[in-house]
């Protein structure tokens, strides 16, 4: 419909800014804090939440700039360009197949934390399958709609962040942050490791940038939605420690859903507000998970050239739902987890490098 | 024969069916007058209410028939400024013989109606015939006059029924299109009101207005609106409903993707922000598009108080619409699913209360949410003085009574009475039977999964809401995507002096509508 102009097919800059967080901010965040904690030493977590984060920002600047220097080029096409056809296929059926898994962990965690705050009797099957139907419809839906989704429930989702700080406050023991800078750099690196797995998907450029109006614009929104995501962990998690103190946080399994339950609504209006906590952040697993099936079906439509979407949702979709059934208990979903997020970020990694450096070396430039 | 030929004949045929297979009928008006009579009564078959009056022009021997339908003229200018003019010709004796001389001299000096044409079809005669107009036949002529003597029986201008306001213009919108027409110019004297006129319905042949304000409206919305009016095909559209349900977007949708008033400063606020009207005549509602879920809370009113006011009212409808939908669904999920969540003490109290109930809550939830539609329904039917019988009944007999035989718990009716409330709040009815639609979609779903399910029913309605459009405008505008200077016109109502923008979304062509600062002070 080109006589209103409302292009469903292109993105503002803005939108690139909303999707970045809404990608990032998903089910890692609910237990970031045991992990970290576990690993550093006093409330020093939020040091390497903060280095591991101003990293990433600076990675998201790096593929942004790349990526937006192709302006209107999907990202099978200017990674030919760079890189050349066979390997640019790689890429993409790479992310396709991590983008699967995202969702597919998605689709676990979220499951196994509703049997948990929710229900006791309705099987993990059937929770996940109607989370998935719900992510299927949205992703059948323009893509467009994805990005207004995001806009429509990101607002939500910080701002049940913030009450969940705000009301947690009364709790809050300073002395609980004791000690401070006492880690040693072993564990640093250490808590690294483990915290790098919650920053998974700002790679989500890579293939939206094609998408925007205004490439040009994009690395500096970019870069400012990653930030979100590192101010609200960063929030979690001392008020997380704040809250317990370490030893506690570190062996809470949900800190963060946790940590909502501490919450005591004056009047006792209701009780169990982890619960309510849990379901409104359903929004923001589910926009990381409608996100990762979409690069999914983008990365595979753009190597297929397939201009029918329904029929990859209808391929990928069940794939997606034997991942997630795949791990037998809680630890076989951490395992996923990991290897999820190891593999999100290796890859990203290595596209980001490999596009900058053969491009710098190659003198690759738009139009070429 | 021919593909070509066959055709035509196709067409003579249709033709002829119309006519009434009449072999020497023709569609030219004829030089003779009784056989042009003669055509006009054949075409209509002597309807009793078609009245034609045949007379002499005064110191002529020429004769002439004015043709009327009783009932759609207005009598008093037919019998007044045309008849009388015609058969008292006492100033001027020295009329022409020559009938298209005389013709002329009707048609420019005799004839005091200020809305008059010529025209040589019949067609033409009997469609403006059946529009009121009256039609003059003169000897010798093949031409007639039409003139303008609409004046039929219509409801004074009133009070709106379905949209009452506290504050405010008292008038509504009649079933008269003219008036309809008025009472907009009344409010809005620029030059640049444009109201263009299409034709509706193969039989009924309504006329139907598209408004807009020139040089406001983005051009576009205006053609896109034309466009898909040309494509009704239908017999008579009775109520602006079937045009809104012949243009929206998707019909599968629960919400309303066109607004429809019957108050004509809200018709006036909207052409102002860029939006275009359509005004059917025979209907006092008129539509208005495009629409979205920001203008789906907002009252006229919400201006008319003062801001802080205004901002007030319109966070005590979002919440309405919060409660409206999510209400009995969040109880059935509570007792069923997470009684845990409900403080201790009150849990007690509900569990109690709930001691002697047969039903699980959802049934609970069902029997007395269907009781409330068939309520307000029987309360819509029935006659005023009867209605409020209804309200007692329904509200106190069978409510007091339901509890007391143990049917359902008073916590039901207590969250059942509040949601009918809620959604009697809300400004917009078609809007608010959307929310009561999917109400119950929410109430399966908590009945099935809790809060699981409702949170992602609700993510399947902003699924919805962010895929569906109002003349190709994104519904969910100006949330997502999202137009920052929009929000101040959102729930919050800014001052009027800050209000100086019309809705950016709207992309209209003069995107100022005020002066920034204040006046005085």
């Amino acid at each position: 419909m080109k006589w209103f102009e409302y292009g469903d097919e292109k993105i503002s800059h803005r939108e690139i800014m909303i999707a970045i967080p809404s990608m990032v901010i998903g089910v890692g965040i609910l237990s970031l804090p045991r992990s970290i904690a576990g690993a550093t030493t006093g409330s020093d977590g939020w040091i390497s939440l903060l280095v591991i984060g101003v990293f990433f920002v600076l990675l998201t600047w790096i593929i942004a700039k790349i990526a937006s220097s192709f302006p209107n080029q999907s990202f099978l096409s200017y990674t030919s360009l760079i890189l050349t056809k066979p390997v640019a296929i790689v890429f993409t059926f790479l992310y396709t197949i991590v983008s699967i898994m995202i969702a597919a962990y998605e689709v676990r965690e979220i499951s196994n934390i509703a049997k948990q705050y929710l229900f006791d009797r309705t099987p993990v099957e059937v929770i996940s399958l109607i989370f998935l139907l719900v992510v299927v419809y949205a992703v059948a839906g323009s893509r467009a709609g994805i990005f207004r989704l995001n806009m429509m429930f990101l607002p939500i989702i910080i701002l049940v962040a913030l009450a969940v700080f705000v009301f947690n406050l009364g709790w809050f023991r300073l002395g609980n942050l004791l000690p401070v800078f006492e880690t040693s750099l072993s564990d640093y690196v250490k808590s690294f490791s483990t915290g790098i797995t919650s920053y998974v998907g700002f790679g989500i450029i890579l293939f939206y940038i094609s998408l925007a109006e205004k490439p040009e614009k994009t690395p500096r929104f970019a870069v400012i939605g990653m930030g979100i995501p590192i101010v609200v962990y960063i929030l979690l998690y001392i008020t997380c420690l704040g809250v317990f103190g370490h030893s506690v946080t570190s062996n809470l399994l949900y800190p963060t859903i946790e940590l909502a339950k501490e919450i005591d609504i004056p009047g006792g209006f209701f009780e169990r507000v982890e619960s309510v906590f849990f379901v409104i952040w359903i929004m923001a697993i589910f926009n990381t998970t409608v996100m990762a099936l979409d690069i999914a079906i983008l990365a595979l439509s753009s190597i297929f050239k397939s201009k029918d979407k329904m029929r990859l949702i209808l391929i990928l979709s069940p794939l997606v739902y034997v991942v997630a059934m795949y791990p037998k208990d809680i630890e076989g979903i951490g395992v996923l987890g990991n290897i999820v997020g190891y593999s999100a970020i290796i890859l990203t990694f290595t596209v980001t490098v490999l596009l900058g450096v053969v491009g710098k070396l190659r003198r690759v430039k738009q139009g070429d | 024969m021919s593909l070509g030929s066959l055709f035509k004949r196709n067409k003579k045929d249709t033709k002829d069916k119309k006519q009434n297979g009449d072999e020497d009928f023709s569609v030219e008006i004829v030089n003779n007058l009784d056989k042009n009579l003669d055509n006009l009564k054949k075409m209509l078959e002597e309807p009793n209410d078609l009245v034609i009056r045949e007379f002499t022009i005064r110191h002529t021997n020429h004769r002439g028939a004015l043709v009327i339908i009783d009932g759609l003229v207005d009598q008093d200018t037919v019998d007044n400024k045309i008849l009388m003019r015609l058969q008292r010709v006492n100033e001027r004796k020295d009329l022409p013989n020559d009938n298209k001389k005389l013709l002329d001299v009707i048609y420019q000096e005799l004839i005091s109606v200020s809305d008059i044409k010529k025209s040589k079809t019949l067609d033409d005669a009997t469609n403006s015939l059946l529009y009121g107009n009256t039609i003059f036949y003169l000897e010798g002529i093949d031409t007639v006059l039409i003139m303008d003597t609409k004046g039929w029986e219509s409801r004074s201008i009133e009070e709106p029924m379905s949209e009452p306001t506290i504050r405010g213009p008292r008038e509504g919108f009649v079933e008269n299109l003219r008036t309809n027409m008025v009472l907009i110019r009344r409010h809005i004297r620029d030059p640049n009101l444009r109201f263009k006129t299409h034709q509706i319905g193969r039989r009924s042949k309504k006329n139907l207005v598209v408004t807009y304000i020139e040089g406001v409206v983005h051009p576009d919305l205006v053609k896109e609106i034309n466009r898909r009016l040309k494509t009704i095909d239908m017999d008579d559209a009775p109520e602006s409903g079937f045009i809104e349900q012949w243009i929206e977007d998707s019909f599968i949708s629960p919400f309303p993707q066109i607004m429809n008033t019957e108050r004509p400063d809200r018709v006036a606020i909207s052409l102002l922000e860029g939006k275009v009207a359509i005004i059917l005549d025979g209907t006092p509602f008129v539509l208005v598009a495009p629409f979205n879920i920001g203008d789906a809370l907002q009252s006229p009113e919400d201006y008319y108080e003062r801001w802080t006011i205004g901002t007030l009212l319109r966070s005590l409808r979002y919440l309405a619409a919060f409660i409206s939908i999510f209400a009995p669904a969040l109880y059935i999920a509570l007792i069923s699913f997470h009684s845990g969540m409900i403080p201790s003490k009150l849990a007690f109290s509900i569990a109690a209360t709930r001691e002697g109930v047969p039903f699980p809550a959802f049934v609970e939830a069902l029997l007395m949410g269907v009781t409330m539609e068939l309520l307000r329904e029987a309360g819509a039917r029935l006659p005023k003085t009867i209605g409020q019988t209804i309200g007692i009944v329904g509200g106190l007999v069978i409510g007091d009574a339901a509890v007391q035989a143990g049917i359902v718990s008073p916590i039901m009716v207590i969250v059942v009475a509040l949601t009918a409330i809620a959604s009697f709040s809300l400004p917009a009815y078609s809007v608010a039977i959307s929310f009561r639609m999917i109400r119950f979609g929410f109430m399966i779903a908590a009945a099935a999964f809790g809060l699981y399910g409702i949170i992602l029913s609700y993510i399947m309605v902003n699924i919805h809401i962010v895929n569906l459009k109002s003349i190709g405008v994104p519904y969910s505008v100006p949330f997502a995507p999202s137009f920052i200077s929009d929000w101040k016109d959102l729930v919050f109502r800014a001052p009027i002096q800050a209000l100086t923008r019309r809705p950016q979304y709207l992309k209209t062509d003069d995107p100022e509508s005020g002066n920034k600062g204040r006046q005085g002070s």
